[in-house]
């Protein structure tokens, strides 16, 4: 006998679900079933997950949900009566599970898509009624189970004994016949309480009395007992109450019952409840009868119900063909030829008709013409808008892409190969990227939804799971712990995974304390400790919630809501309920469309250029561009003085030059430690280097040891070597080291003479157990056959064994080193812009105060706060007065002021100029704390001295505090037709002059408290005295030392990163910044140890340790050491020649001193 | 009624169910039909740890409500009893007497 399980909440019931599709699949399989039904709550979060575990567990998926239902009595709009399972019903073509996904997305309809918001997701009984039937047939499609935490099961329990049975039959007289079946669940919960045997009796008597089938179910939460306590934990983060607050409620489940049992337990239930209900073994064979009789029903077929693999694009008629999608897209090739490659002819112009033709039967034979111009279409409708875009990933393999303005890269010029983008063996849609400015993303998004209708438009979801901090908050939760206290923990826990969290307290230094807490048994307070961290395992990778992908959107034909359910997005567009692994299953196009904020910065740099240099001659002489054809300078900057960022030569030495130097802070890719180290090693002279630079920086080839031979070639230090002769051409390129994906594929293509679509097969199948023994066996065969040695075969396969399941694609390396150069170009020409630019969009990986430090380094001008002139964004600006007379200076931006609201912000700017505190009182209606926060940052003081006063800043921060708060009299103040007299700010003039100026410090403690940038002075600058004491180097100096000199280095944290490194140890690298520079430092297993919770903890660092030079320009630290620069005590002052530690005065107080608020001014990452 | 926590033996049916028993040196046997359900433990209050894979008995028990009889005696009142099995062990305790005088009230969550 077997039985099927009708009601099972996967993990992806968020907050809810214990386990996984697979493990529920394969429990059931192992015992015998041959369906299983997935019914989350709310969605079809897991369904695909569910079909794809059925299908390798060998049985047939049932696809359902668990959804509430609003009580018809009380308000239809916030009230829910309960909830029910409704399952679709299977091979009708897909009628049961359109009807599904349908009513789901009726369910999301009034929700607002924002945590909190106070309409549940639900559906009403009409709604629910409406979905049952096939709209033409009217036969029933659905069928609802009536359970357990249906109004009915809810009413059992009450004192109204009659009340179940009036529910009950309200449901009967609402849904049409056919399409309801009562759930009959005991989780032998005790006697009375829900979840009862006594309860199961009577919903089993409720469906025998009105002739509705009964069904048997569990209501499954997780696949065996183990799961419930996990179960609990999430009812509890559900909740966000503490399980004693739960169980004092109680609102825990009635015990630990509710797991996957065998078909043998099922049947023993259904014995009991037969047997509570004084029925015979006859009514049990029906319950169990009528139950699988329902699963029947609900067999999904896959494909025919649920399109499965096939893959659906927009209709022709949408992108605005009317003939063949083939024909069109060989047309728009043609004149992509004549515009690429204007006059191309002979042998390029053979290769080039040869490679476009063979692309082009490819995508013929895959049906996807269709596709290209789909994607076609988006790109141009971006462009279209003004916004930059740039194909990445794989798509720039293709030079129809090229052809057709999809991607920027010419992939003849680059090698690149088609099939690693598409090929005749890989029936799965490509992926194509765009790339555009963050900031105009979401009205991209938009622009999308109403070119193609939001019936063919979704944006893809993604699944938020458990991390570590995440996991052990909602663990302390669970266990009703004090919030600082996890809050504490949490912030030791440095990305590791939950799962490994008793491991991680026994080997990571920064969580010593902790585990010495958790290793006391003796004190209560253990014990919660020692839970705390099972719990927090448990949680693991759990998902919490679904949001908006970052950039997926989903383009289908008019059916598309018919296969996937959607629910209101955060930005108020619909997200689908399926992410992006679920894309290719269900035939669902996917396009990334990516919000890259340095696009966004380049952008703003390109616009401020053009504003400060408004024509063509301005332009050229201020970024120092070469004369160009006819001496007027270059054609890729127009007359206007607008620079076509696409159209500028990949080959400017004045930008290799600067990425040499490693002065990289703000440069796309390249401005990480690493990567400046690796540049410093690498000395990219050309476009191709730093494709190759950027393909390096990347997990595996840094664990497997790439790089060093790689260098070592380069640098001509050791021979290069290949391992056959015949491999030359392929990796000529890299010096003989494998770093590319192509050369994964030309190599087995050399060697076994596969094509380079089977090629490409090979390499996906590298790294999976079971399919990489085939390939291997394959290749070695027919190696062999081809004449290889033995040892050429056995040294080839073992690169490609290491090398092939991580190694970088070329094209992706390609498409990203385009804005890397494009950036780096600004960065060398018009630094003023671009930096104006970083800050405004803050792109990268540093805090802002970095950037801002790397433009003191530069010697341009940050210009401070004024109230007249700063601007809701930052701009640059020529420096009218003072030392940098005639210098680009970059202006303080207004927004970003802490407290300062957006309107408060809107408002100022309106009504620039200012000519006094009053006017600005009057017309910008600033809160009286907003005012003192811009006094505090001197945004008065060009008011200040024009009004002649004698007093600082700091009588006027006073003034303001004392003032008295009046009532705003509004249009009281400007009486129509009368003009102000311009007396100046008497105000100002008047204020009387008493209080010391506030020093240095602390006007750099006001910058970092409100702005989180250090912009008067460097914050480091006043320790300057201390670490002169202490014998500390600068990092401007550490290039002139040799390598393995002993040093005190000392800065303000900027970043710190824990790559996966080969040998699996951990290695923790922090940057800090000391104003000269970045010094770079590393922490191998021993430093960890004695810096201990320094790690992570610190922001203020002195670290001893011994330099490691890296290349011609690059030096970093290998750490020894590290101590908390403010905590001065602790510090190894040099002990003086007499032995007697000198006197010293208690340090005065740093910048950073009492500051909390601002995270965002250190590196501490998230 | 009283709460307590004793050790008690007892003899069961194939099925599971408690058909004789053994308690404070006398011996019962179960005159009607019991009574079984699985209550919830307070076990992040009772346990030390709950780690992945610690499998049944954690977050509830068994419980079965037996009435018996003195076996050895002519006695005509008969006791109930709400006895616990624990998971590990197999070792039945005894979680409750019921006062035959008092109604039998909602078993309060051990």
């Amino acid at each position: 006998m077997s039985f099927t399980h009708l009601h099972v909440s996967t993990a992806f019931s968020a907050h809810y679900g214990v386990s996984w599709p697979e493990e529920l699949a394969a429990a059931a399989a192992g015992d015998g079933a041959t369906a299983l039904a997935c019914t989350d709550r709310d969605g079809l979060y897991g369904t695909v997950k569910h079909l794809l575990a059925c299908m390798a567990a060998g049985l047939d998926p049932i696809v359902g949900v668990d959804l509430a239902v609003f009580d018809d009595d009380g308000d239809l709009r916030t009230q829910v009566g309960g909830r029910v399972i409704v399952l679709a019903h299977g091979n009708n073509n897909g009628a049961g599970y359109r009807a599904l996904c349908r009513l789901i997305s009726d369910g999301h309809a009034r929700t607002t898509g924002k945590a909190g918001g106070a309409v549940p997701v639900a559906v009403t009984r009409a709604e629910l009624a409406s979905r049952t039937l096939h709209p033409e047939t009217l036969k029933p499609v659905l069928t609802v189970l009536i359970g357990p935490d249906s109004d009915v099961g809810r009413a059992m329990g009450g004192r109204r004994y009659l009340r179940p049975r009036t529910l009950f039959k309200r449901w009967l007289d609402a849904m049409p016949p056919g399409t309801v079946a009562a759930e009959v669940v005991s989780q032998l919960s005790p006697p009375g309480e829900p979840f009862s045997t006594a309860h199961a009796v009577r919903m089993l008597k409720l469906a025998a009395e009105h002739g509705v089938p009964a069904v048997l179910s569990n209501a499954v939460r997780y696949v065996a007992e183990d799961g419930a306590a996990t179960a609990d934990v999430l009812d509890s983060a559900r909740t966000l109450k503490s399980l004693p607050e739960l169980s004092a409620a109680p609102q825990l489940q009635p015990n630990g019952q509710g797991w996957l049992k065998s078909a043998a337990q099922m049947l023993q239930l259904g014995k009991e409840i037969m047997h509570a209900a004084g029925y015979g073994a006859a009514d049990l064979k029906n319950l169990m009868a009528q139950t699988e009789a329902l699963a029947d029903r609900c067999r999904i077929d896959p494909v025919a119900d649920m399109g499965w693999k096939q893959p659906v694009v927009p209709e022709a008629s949408v992108i605005g063909i009317a003939g063949d999608a083939l024909v069109e897209l060989t047309q728009r090739c043609e004149a992509g030829i004549s515009k690429r490659f204007p006059g191309i002819t002979g042998k390029p112009a053979e290769e080039l008709r040869s490679r476009l033709g063979h692309e082009l039967r490819i995508i013929d034979s895959l049906g996807f013409a269709a596709y290209f111009l789909t994607v076609a279409e988006v790109s141009r409708m971006i462009l279209d808008m003004g916004v930059r875009a740039a194909a990445r990933g794989s798509g720039a393999s293709s030079l129809v892409n090229y052809l057709i303005d999809v991607s920027q890269v010419n992939p003849l010029e680059h090698d690149l190969i088609f099939e690693r983008f598409l090929s005749r063996d890989r029936a799965t849609l490509p992926d194509i990227d765009i790339d555009v400015e963050s900031a105009e993303r979401h009205n991209v998004y938009r622009r999308i939804f109403e070119r193609f209708g939001s019936e063919r438009v979704t944006l893809m979801s993604m699944q938020n799971g458990y991390r570590a901090r995440g996991a052990v908050r909602d663990a302390g939760l669970a266990l009703g712990m004090e919030e600082g206290e996890i809050g504490d923990i949490a912030k030791q826990l440095w990305r590791f995974s939950a799962r490994n969290f008793r491991e991680a307290l026994e080997e990571k230094p920064e969580l010593k304390e902790f585990a010495g807490r958790v290793g006391q048994r003796d004190f209560s307070e253990n014990q919660q400790l020692d839970l705390l961290v099972d719990l927090t395992e448990r949680l693991d990778r759990l998902p919490r919630h679904i949001s908006m992908h970052p950039c997926g959107v989903i383009l289908g034909d008019a059916t598309l809501l018919d296969r996937t359910p959607v629910q209101p997005s955060g930005l108020g567009l619909p997200m689908s309920q399926f992410d992006k692994h679920d894309m290719d299953p269900m035939g669902m196009l996917k396009l990334d469309v990516l919000g890259v904020r340095m696009q966004s910065a380049m952008a703003f740099a390109v616009r401020e250029v053009i504003r400060l240099h408004p024509s063509k001659a301005e332009v050229v002489a201020a970024g120092a561009h070469p004369p160009g054809p006819d001496g007027t300078g270059p054609d890729y900057i127009s007359p206007d003085g607008k620079i076509n960022l696409n159209a500028v030569p990949l080959d400017d030495e004045p930008t290799y030059e600067l990425i040499r130097s490693t002065h990289t802070l703000g440069c796309f890719q390249i401005e990480s430690p690493g990567q400046r180290e690796l540049i410093g090693k690498l000395a990219p002279r050309e476009f191709n280097d730093l494709i190759i630079d950027i393909s390096l920086f990347r997990p595996g080839p840094m664990k497997s040891d790439m790089v060093r031979p790689f260098l070592e070639h380069r640098h001509g230090f050791a021979p290069e070597v290949y391992p056959h002769p015949d491999l030359k051409p392929v990796l000529k390129e890299t010096h003989g080291v494998t770093v590319f994906h192509e050369q994964i594929l030309k190599t087995f293509d050399v060697m076994t003479g596969c094509g380079l679509a089977r090629a490409d097969e090979f390499r996906r199948a590298l790294g999976n157990e079971v399919l990489e023994g085939k390939v291997e066996e394959f290749f070695r065969k027919e190696a062999r056959s081809r004449g290889y040695s033995p040892q050429v075969v056995d040294k080839v396969w073992g690169t490609l064994k290491a090398f092939g399941s991580f190694g970088f694609c070329k094209a992706h390396g390609a498409a990203f080193a385009v804005p890397t150069y494009q950036s780096a170009w600004l960065k060398t020409h018009h630094p003023e812009a671009f930096l104006a630019g970083l800050w405004e969009h803050d792109p990268g990986m540093y805090p802002k105060r970095l950037l801002v430090a790397e433009a003191r380094r530069l010697g341009i001008p940050i210009l401070p706060l004024d109230i007249n002139r700063s601007q809701a964004e930052y701009r640059v600006e020529r420096v009218a007065t003072g030392p940098d007379r005639g210098k680009l200076g970059i202006r303080l931006s207004l927004n970003g002021i802490y407290g300062l609201s957006g309107t408060e912000l809107k408002r100022i700017v309106a009504g620039q100029p200012y000519d006094s505190l009053a006017d600005l009182r009057a017309r910008s209606r600033l809160s009286k704390p907003s005012i003192q926060r811009l006094a505090q940052l001197g945004a008065f003081d060009s008011l200040h001295r024009a009004a002649g006063g004698t007093a600082n800043r700091a009588d006027l921060v006073q003034h303001l505090q004392t003032l008295q708060s009046r009532p705003q009299r509004k249009g009281i103040d400007v009486i129509e037709g009368q003009l102000s007299l311009p007396l100046g700010d008497v105000e100002l003039k008047n204020l009387k002059a008493g209080l010391p100026a506030p020093t240095l410090v602390d006007t750099v403690r006001a910058e970092l408290d409100l702005m989180a940038v250090d912009v008067s002075d460097h914050l480091m600058a006043s320790h300057r005295p201390l670490l002169n004491r202490l014998g500390v180097t600068t990092a401007d100096q550490l290039l002139g030392l040799r390598n393995g000199t002993e040093v005190l280095v000392a800065g303000v944290r900027v970043a710190t990163q824990t790559p996966p490194m080969r040998g699996g140890r951990r290695v923790v690298f922090i940057s800090i910044d000391d104003g000269t520079g970045c010094v770079d430092s590393v922490f191998f297993h021993e430093a960890q140890e004695l810096a201990g919770p320094l790690l992570f903890g610190t922001r203020l660092l002195l670290i001893r340790g011994t330099t490691r030079r890296t290349g011609p320009r690059g030096i970093s630290i290998s750490a020894s050491m590290a101590w908390d620069l403010s905590r001065t005590e602790t510090l190894p002052f040099p002990v003086p020649a007499s032995g007697i530690p000198e006197h010293r005065e208690p340090e005065p107080p740093g910048p950073l001193d009492g500051i909390s608020r601002n995270l965002a001014i250190t590196g501490l990452g998230g | 009624m009283g709460m307590f926590s004793e050790s008690v033996d007892v003899v069961c049916a194939p099925s599971g169910q408690p058909l004789e028993l053994d308690w404070a040196g006398r011996h019962y046997t179960v005159c009607a039909e019991p009574v079984r359900w699985y209550g919830r433990r307070q076990w992040w209050a009772e346990e030390q740890r709950a780690p992945l894979g610690s499998g049944p008995g954690l977050v509830d028990h068994e419980i079965w409500r037996v009435q018996v009889r003195r076996t050895d005696s002519a006695e005509p009142d008969s006791l109930t009893l709400d006895l616990t099995r624990h998971v590990g062990s197999g070792r039945w305790r005894l979680l409750r007497i019921h006062d035959g005088l008092l109604p039998v009230r909602k078993p309060e969550s051990a």
